[in-house]
C-alpha cells in the first residue's frame, strides 16, 4: 500500500492503492471513474488510455503508485459545463461510435493528437488512432470525427482573429 | 399560427440518443455495477487440451486472505441442475446429447476449460487464489483436427458419446444432381478450408449476479442479446422459476453473436452468489475471452462443380466437416443454414449438400456474424476459380450465372424465392463505381513495374429476414407500445442493442408513425420483467422490429386518437397528430399537446365506456419480408517479396430495402467489412497439434486497425419493395459475409501472374509467399 | 488478468537504486516506462519480488551531444528522443527507428533505456544500437562500466548488466558527413514488433562507400550484425547488383525462429528483400545528403 496523491479531472483526490494496482484499476475502482474502460490488460487494444501530464498513455500499463503527483484527465473530464466539446460534438454528428466500449480510448487519444497536432490530416490520424482497437465501425466514422472537429477548431480559431 | 409542419426521420441519419453518454463516459456497462457486498469471480482453468481431472485441492485457496469461497465442479453439481444449455434449447437438430458438468469434473475437454471458480473481495485476490488452487491432471492425447475426430480411433471426448460425431453426417439433395453433373461438359474438384476466429468484442462477456435471500430472487446484470434467454438459462439451471429472475442489461461492448444465453461461467457466478448470499461479478478478461469464450468458422469443404464450356455453373455437390469444437455450441445449426444459402441469387440447377459436425479439444464453436457465411466465401471463391479455368473475367461469370429478376421470382434450388433480389444491378452499379476497365489497365501497367494490383468483386444475399415465400412463416416480433403520463411514448422491446442504435432507429420510425418529435419516443431495452421475449440477432430487428414499432406506432395513435375524439368532442377520424400535438384537421388553433392527452388519460376521470389505457402489445408477422445484399469490390497490393497485403480501395453496392438512418447501415456494413478484412490478412484462433492454444493475447491475435481498413465507399441500391408500410431489412452480417471472398478474389486476382489458385481464407504473408513459391514450382 | 503480488520501491537517486539492486539482485525487477514489463507482470509471466521503479531519479533523463557522441539518459522517454533535434541531426537512424515503436502512447512512457535493457531481439532500439556500436554507460555497487553494444546483447531477454547494475545512458556515435540511413521493418501491422527489421547506416565519399553497418532484428535471440555484407560493401559503389550480393551475404547463415507469424523460411526471405531496400534508401539518403 502506498498513500498518493494525484489531481483527476483537476479535483485532488488520495488513496492508498497496492502497488501493484493499475492506474486504470484505481481510477474506476477506488475514484469510480468509470469512462475509462478495461479492453485487454496488456497494452495492446487502448481502450484505457487517459492523459497523464499532457501525454496520452495505457492507464493498463501504469501503476496507480506511479501516478502519485500527477495531473490526469480521464474522458470524463472532458466536457465542458456538463455539454460536449468540440470533438465529442463532432463524433456525435459523424456517427463515430456503435457500442462505445473502445470510445474513451479513441477520445482521449483523439484529443492527445489535436493538441499536439491541430492540422492533422487522414493518413496522421489514422497513424496516431492505429494503436485504439474498434470493433465496430471499421475506423471511417471514426477518422471522420476526427477531421470534423479539427476543421471546427480551425473555424472557431480563424474567427478568432 | 404557424403551420404546424410534421418532421421526418426515418431515412435521415439522426444524431444517436445513445450518443452523449458513450462520448463523455457515462455509459453502463457490466463492468461499472457495483452493488454493496460485491464479491468478484475467476475461474482455475485447464492447462491441458484433454484429459482426465484426477483430483482438485482448493484448501490453499479457500485459505488465502480476502479469498470467500472456491467452488469446484462437484460443488457446482451440488447446488445446481442439469440442464441444457439456454440457447440451444431453442434448437434442436436432432444430433446427440453430449453429457457433462457445468464446471469440468471428471475431464477437461479444452485448453481453458473451468474447473473451479475463485469467489474473493477483489478480482486480484480471486486471481491469486486460481494460482493456489491445485489440480492433478491425466493427460490425454488431444483430438485437435476434425479428420482425427472423424477417425473412430480418436479418444471420445464425452463418455456417453463414445465418438467424436457432434452431429452425424446427412445428405440432402436438390434438383437432379446425377443428371447435371453427367450431363455437364466438365466437373471440377475443389478442397476449400475456411480457419478457425472469432468475435472478440472489445468487451468480453460479463456478468454480476446478486441473489437476494429474503425474496428468493436473483438480479441478473448482463451483457446478453436477449435478457429472456439468459433469464431462461440461469432459472433452469438453478431449478428457480423464471419469474424469480431478473436480467438487467444496460450498454453492451458488442458481442457479435457471442453473448447469446448463459455461458457455464455466468451459471456457475449465479450459482456462487445464491451460495453465498452476496452479489458476486465476473468480468472474463482478454485471455479468457480469446481462449474460452468460444470460436467460430472453422470448416472445411470438398466441392464437385458442375460447368458448361460457356461458364454455367450447372451445379454443386458439396461435402462440409465443420469442427465444433469440445462443449456442444451452435456448430450443429449452421450447415442447415448454409446448404439452404450456397446457390446464393445465382440459377444453379442442382445442389448436393452433406455435413459432418466434429468434436475437438478446442473451444466451442459459437455464432459469430454471419454464421453460415462460408456458404458465400465457398461459392464466390469456386466462380472466380472457374473463370479462371475458363479465361473468364469474374463480373462477366457473374452475370452470366445470376438469376434474373422476374415475376413470379426464380426460386433457388433449395426452395426460397428470389423475389426483389437486385444482384445484378448490385454488380453492375460496383464495376461502374470502381471503373472496373480502367483499373485492368492500370493493372497491366503495374505489372510492367513489377506491382501487383488485383480487383475481386463477391456477391451474397442474406436472409435479412429472408422473403415470406410460400413455405410463409417468417416469425414474430412483439412490442409494446404505451403513451406515458408526460407524453412520452415509450416502446418495450425484447431487442437488446450492443452497437445497433435501436434506441435510435425505432424512435425514428415510431416518432413518424406517431407523429412526435424524436426526442419525445423513448425506446426501453433490458429489462425481463419490462419487456417481451427477444433476441437481437440473425439480421432481423430492422424489419421484425422495424416493422412491429411502425405498425405498433399505428395501433397506438389510433387508440390515442380515439380516446382524444372524447375529449375534444369530435370525431377521431377529424384529428391529425403531428410534432407532438393532437389537431383537428384544417384547424390549428385546436391543437393540444399530446402530453396534456396523455396527462388526461392518466387522470382517471374517465368511466369504463372510455378506453383511456393508452397501451398496445403489438405483433408483427415480418410483411413480405425481403432479401438484402449486394456485391463488394475490393481492390489490392500485393508485395510479392514480403507477402504483406494492403486493401488499397473498397467498394459495397448494397440492397438492404428502405433505410431507416443512413449512418448506422453504413456504420454496421463498414464494421461487418472490417471483420473480414481481419479475418483473411490477420486474424486465426490457433492451435498447436499438441493441443497448445497460441493466441490467448492481442500480439497473437492481431485485430484490423485503423491501417488496415480503407475508407469503404457505400452506393446503396434503390430497392424494389415488396410490401406496403415495411420495407426495412437487416443489414448487420452481410459485409463480415461477403468481405472475406471479396478480398481473397482480389487476392488471387493479384497473383495470377504467378498461377496462384487460392482455396483457403487465411492468407498472413507468410502463407502469400509460400503460394507464390508453391504455384512457381509447380505445384 | 491482474498483477501479483510484489514488492516496490521508488529510489529518487542513483545511489538508491544500486544499493536496493544490490540488496535484491535477481529478485528485482527495474520498472522504467513500463510498456514491456507490466504486460509480463500482468500476464503473470514474470514474478519479481519487487519493482525498483526509477522514474523518480531525475538525472536519468536528457540527451545531451559532446565530442562526437550522444548521450541519452536511461529514462528518457521515446517520445523525447523523437521530438529532439540533437538526435535528428546526429543520430539519425535512431530518429528514423523511433516511429516504428508502438504506438504514440507507448512512446509516451516507454523509454531508451528500458527498451534497451529489455532486449527483445524483434525491438528497433536493439537493432539500431547494434549497428551503430553504441556503449552502455551502467552502475553498480563497485563502480562503473562502459559495455560495448556487441557485448552487451547476450541472448533472448537478456543482457550483460549484472543484476546489480543499473543501465545509465546509452551513447550512440554521432553520425558522419555523407552518412545515409534507413529503418526497414515489415510487420504484421502498423506499429506492430518486427517480424523481420532492419537498421541500415551507409557512409558515402566520392560517391563510394566508406562505412556500412547493417543490423537485423527479428532474425535470432539477439540483434545481429550482418558483418559479411559490410565486408562486401565497403569501398564499393552502390548498385542493385551489389545491393543483392549483399543481401545473399546477409542472410547467408541466419537462422530466424518461426512463431505464428512466420517461418523460418518466410523470415530469411523478407530479411534479404530488406537488406535491398534499406541499402537502396540508405544509399540515395547518403547521396542526398551529400549535396
Amino acid at each position: 500500500m502506498a498513500d498518493i496523491s494525484l489531481t483527476v479531472n483537476g479535483a485532488t483526490h488520495t488513496g492508498s492503492p497496492e502497488v501493484r494496482k493499475t492506474l486504470a484499476d484505481f481510477l474506476r475502482d477506488d475514484l469510480n471513474l468509470t469512462g475509462t474502460h478495461v479492453g485487454c490488460e496488456h497494452g495492446v487494444c487502448g481502450a484505457c488510455t487517459v492523459i497523464v501530464d499532457g501525454r496520452a498513455v495505457r492507464s493498463c500499463l501504469m501503476l496507480a503508485v506511479q501516478a502519485a503527483g500527477s495531473e490526469v484527465t480521464t474522458i470524463e473530464g472532458l466536457a465542458t459545463d456538463g455539454g460536449l466539446g468540440t470533438l465529442q460534438q463532432a463524433m456525435w454528428d459523424s456517427h463515430s461510435f456503435q457500442c462505445g466500449f473502445c470510445t474513451p480510448g479513441f477520445v482521449m487519444q483523439a484529443t492527445a493528437l489535436l493538441s499536439d497536432h491541430p492540422d492533422a490530416d487522414e493518413q496522421q490520424i489514422r497513424e496516431a488512432l492505429s494503436g485504439n482497437i474498434c470493433r465496430c465501425t471499421g475506423y471511417q466514422s471514426i477518422i471522420d470525427g476526427v477531421l470534423l472537429a479539427a476543421q471546427r477548431n480551425r473555424t472557431l480559431r480563424n474567427r478568432e482573429r | 399560427m404557424a403551420e404546424i409542419v410534421a418532421e421526418r426521420y426515418t431515412g435521415a441519419s439522426i444524431k444517436r440518443s445513445e450518443d452523449p453518454r458513450i462520448l463523455t463516459g457515462a455509459g453502463r456497462y457490466v463492468d461499472d455495477i457495483k452493488l454493496p457486498g460485491m464479491l468478484h469471480a475467476a475461474f482455475v482453468r485447464s492447462p491441458l487440451a484433454h484429459g482426465r481431472v484426477l483430483s482438485v485441492d482448493v484448501s490453499a485457496a479457500r485459505a488465502l486472505p480476502g479469498v470467500v469461497a472456491v467452488l469446484t465442479g462437484a460443488d457446482l453439481e451440488a447446488m445446481t441442475v442439469q440442464a441444457p444449455d439456454p440457447l440451444l434449447a431453442l434448437f434442436t437438430t436432432g444430433g446427440p446429447t453430449a453429457e457433462f458438468t457445468l464446471l469440468a469434473t471428471d475431464k477437461v475437454r479444452f485448453v481453458g476449460d473451468p474447473v473451479a471458480v475463485v469467489i474473493a473481495e477483489s478480482r486480484y485476490l480471486a486471481e491469486d487464489g486460481c494460482e493456489l488452487a491445485d489440480v492433478e491432471y491425466d493427460e490425454l492425447p488431444p483430438v485437435m483436427n476434425a479428420a482425427f475426430a472423424l477417425d473412430p480411433s480418436s479418444p471420445p471426448l464425452f463418455a456417453n458419446l463414445g465418438d467424436n460425431i457432434a452431429r452425424p453426417h446427412s445428405r440432402n439433395e436438390f434438383g437432379d444432381v446425377a443428371g447435371t453433373f453427367a450431363d455437364a461438359d466438365r466437373v471440377v474438384d475443389f478442397h476449400i478450408d475456411v480457419h478457425r476466429h472469432q468475435n472478440v468484442p472489445m468487451e468480453g462477456r460479463a456478468c454480476v449476479a446478486s441473489w437476494d435471500a429474503d425474496l428468493a430472487a436473483m438480479t441478473v446484470y448482463a451483457a446478453t442479446q436477449s435478457v429472456h434467454i439468459t433469464r431462461n438459462g440461469v432459472a433452469t439451471r438453478l431449478g428457480i422459476e423464471g419469474d424469480k429472475i431478473r436480467v438487467l442489461a444496460g450498454d453492451i461492448g458488442g458481442s457479435f453473436g457471442l453473448k447469446i444465453g448463459a455461458s457455464r461461467e455466468e451459471l456457475a457466478v449465479a450459482a456462487a452468489s445464491r451460495h453465498l448470499g452476496r452479489p458476486v461479478k465476473w468480468v472474463e478478461d482478454r485471455g479468457e475471452n480469446l481462449t474460452a469464450s468460444g470460436q467460430a468458422r472453422e470448416e472445411s469443404f470438398d466441392v464437385r462443380a458442375a460447368v458448361s464450356n460457356d461458364g454455367d455453373l450447372l451445379g454443386l455437390d458439396v461435402k462440409m466437416v465443420i469442427d465444433t469444437g469440445a462443449y456442444p455450441g451452435m456448430g450443429t445449426m449452421f450447415p442447415d443454414i448454409m446448404q439452404a444459402m450456397i446457390p446464393g441469387p445465382y440459377k444453379l440447377a442442382a445442389l448436393g449438400f452433406e455435413s459432418t459436425a466434429a468434436i475437438t479439444n478446442k473451444a466451442s464453436y459459437v455464432a459469430y456474424r454471419g454464421p453460415w457465411a462460408s456458404e458465400t466465401f465457398v461459392r464466390e471463391r469456386v466462380l472466380d476459380l472457374i473463370a479462371k479455368d475458363l479465361g473468364l473475367d469474374p463480373v462477366g461469370i457473374r452475370l452470366r450465372n445470376l438469376a434474373a429478376r422476374t415475376d413470379p421470382p426464380a426460386l433457388m434450388i433449395t426452395g426460397r424465392p428470389l423475389v426483389g433480389v437486385t444482384s445484378k444491378e448490385s454488380l453492375e452499379r460496383v464495376a461502374e463505381m470502381v471503373d472496373y476497365p480502367a483499373f485492368r489497365r492500370r493493372q497491366v501497367e503495374a505489372r510492367a513495374q513489377g506491382r501487383y494490383l488485383g480487383i475481386g468483386v463477391a456477391t451474397f444475399i442474406e436472409a435479412a429476414p429472408g422473403p415470406r415465400g410460400p413455405d410463409g412463416a417468417l416469425g414474430s416480433e412483439s412490442m409494446r407500445l404505451r403513451l406515458e403520463e408526460d407524453g412520452i411514448v415509450a416502446l418495450f422491446t425484447g431487442q437488446m442493442p450492443h452497437g445497433q442504435s435501436h434506441q435510435t432507429t425505432l424512435a425514428q420510425i415510431a416518432a413518424d408513425e406517431f407523429g412526435v418529435p424524436f426526442e419525445q419516443v423513448r425506446v426501453v431495452v433490458g429489462d425481463s420483467d419490462v419487456v417481451p421475449f427477444g433476441l437481437t440477432g440473425g439480421s432481423r430487428s430492422a424489419t421484425m422490429t422495424g416493422g412491429v414499432a411502425l405498425h405498433g406506432a399505428r395501433e397506438l395513435k389510433a387508440k390515442v386518437l380515439d380516446f382524444a375524439a372524447h375529449l375534444i368532442e369530435v370525431s377521431a377520424q377529424d384529428l391529425l397528430i403531428t410534432d407532438g400535438n393532437v389537431w383537428v384537421r384544417g384547424d390549428p388553433a385546436s391543437a393540444i399537446a399530446v402530453s396534456e392527452v396523455a396527462r388526461r388519460a392518466a387522470s382517471g376521470q374517465f368511466g369504463a365506456e372510455v378506453d383511456a389505457a393508452l397501451e398496445v402489445e403489438a405483433t408483427y408477422d415480418g410483411g413480405q419480408g425481403g432479401w438484402s445484399g449486394g456485391t463488394h469490390c475490393a481492390i489490392v497490393e500485393v508485395d510479392v517479396e514480403t507477402g504483406i497485403v494492403k486493401v488499397e480501395r473498397y467498394a459495397a453496392v448494397e440492397d438492404c430495402g428502405a433505410l431507416i438512418n443512413p449512418a448506422v447501415v453504413e456504420g454496421q456494413i463498414r464494421g461487418g467489412v472490417a471483420q473480414g478484412i481481419g479475418a483473411v490478412l490477420l486474424e486465426r484462433s490457433a492451435y498447436g497439434e499438441d493441443g497448445s492454444f497460441q493466441s490467448a493475447t492481442f500480439m497473437d491475435y492481431l485485430m484490423p486497425t485503423t491501417c488496415d481498413v480503407p475508407r469503404i465507399e457505400i452506393e446503396h441500391l434503390e430497392t424494389v419493395p415488396l410490401d406496403a408500410d415495411v420495407n426495412f431489412r437487416g443489414v448487420g452480417e452481410g459485409g463480415m459475409i461477403v468481405a472475406p471472398p471479396t478480398v481473397v478474389n482480389a487476392i488471387e486476382d493479384a497473383l495470377s501472374p504467378f498461377g496462384v489458385r487460392i482455396y483457403e481464407q487465411h492468407l498472413p504473408p507468410a502463407r502469400i509467399l509460400e503460394l507464390i513459391a508453391a504455384a512457381d514450382s509447380g505445384q | 488478468m491482474k498483477l501479483p503480488p510484489v514488492e516496490y520501491e521508488a529510489p529518487t537517486t542513483v545511489a538508491e537504486a544500486i544499493d536496493l539492486l544490490a540488496e535484491y539482485s535477481d529478485e528485482a525487477s527495474v520498472l522504467a516506462g513500463g510498456q514491456s514489463l507490466i504486460p509480463l507482470l500482468a500476464l503473470r509471466l514474470a514474478r519479481p519480488e519487487v519493482l525498483i521503479d526509477i522514474n523518480g531519479i531525475d538525472e536519468l533523463s536528457g540527451v545531451s551531444a559532446t565530442d562526437g557522441w550522444v548521450a541519452i539518459g536511461a529514462m528518457t522517454r521515446e517520445y523525447v528522443a523523437e521530438e529532439s533535434e540533437i538526435v535528428a541531426d546526429a543520430v539519425p537512424l535512431l530518429a528514423a527507428a523511433l516511429p516504428f515503436i508502438g504506438h504514440e502512447a507507448i512512446r509516451s512512457r516507454g523509454t531508451i533505456g528500458g527498451s534497451l535493457a529489455h532486449a527483445d531481439p524483434a525491438a528497433e532500439l536493439p537493432a539500431v544500437a547494434r549497428a551503430l556500436d553504441a556503449e552502455f554507460v551502467v552502475r553498480g555497487p563497485s563502480g562503473e562500466r562502459v559495455i560495448p553494444a556487441a557485448q552487451w546483447f547476450e541472448g533472448y531477454l537478456t543482457t550483460s548488466r549484472r543484476p546489480d547494475e543499473l543501465l545509465l545512458e546509452v551513447r550512440f556515435p554521432a553520425a558522419g558527413q555523407g552518412t545515409g540511413v534507413s529503418f526497414q521493418e515489415v510487420a504484421r501491422r502498423h506499429g506492430d514488433f518486427a517480424m523481420v527489421g532492419l537498421a541500415v547506416s551507409l557512409g558515402l565519399s566520392g560517391g563510394m562507400i566508406s562505412d556500412a553497418r547493417l543490423a537485423f532484428a527479428g532474425v535470432s535471440d539477439v540483434p545481429v550484425r550482418a558483418a559479411a555484407a559490410e565486408d562486401l560493401l565497403v569501398g564499393e559503389r552502390p548498385s542493385a547488383e551489389l545491393f543483392e550480393e549483399a543481401a545473399r551475404r546477409a542472410t547467408g547463415d541466419i537462422d530466424p525462429p518461426a512463431d505464428l507469424h512466420g517461418s523460418s523460411d518466410y523470415r530469411k526471405t523478407v530479411a534479404a528483400a530488406i537488406v535491398r531496400r534499406g541499402l537502396r534508401a540508405a544509399a540515395d539518403n547518403a547521396a542526398r545528403g551529400s549535396d
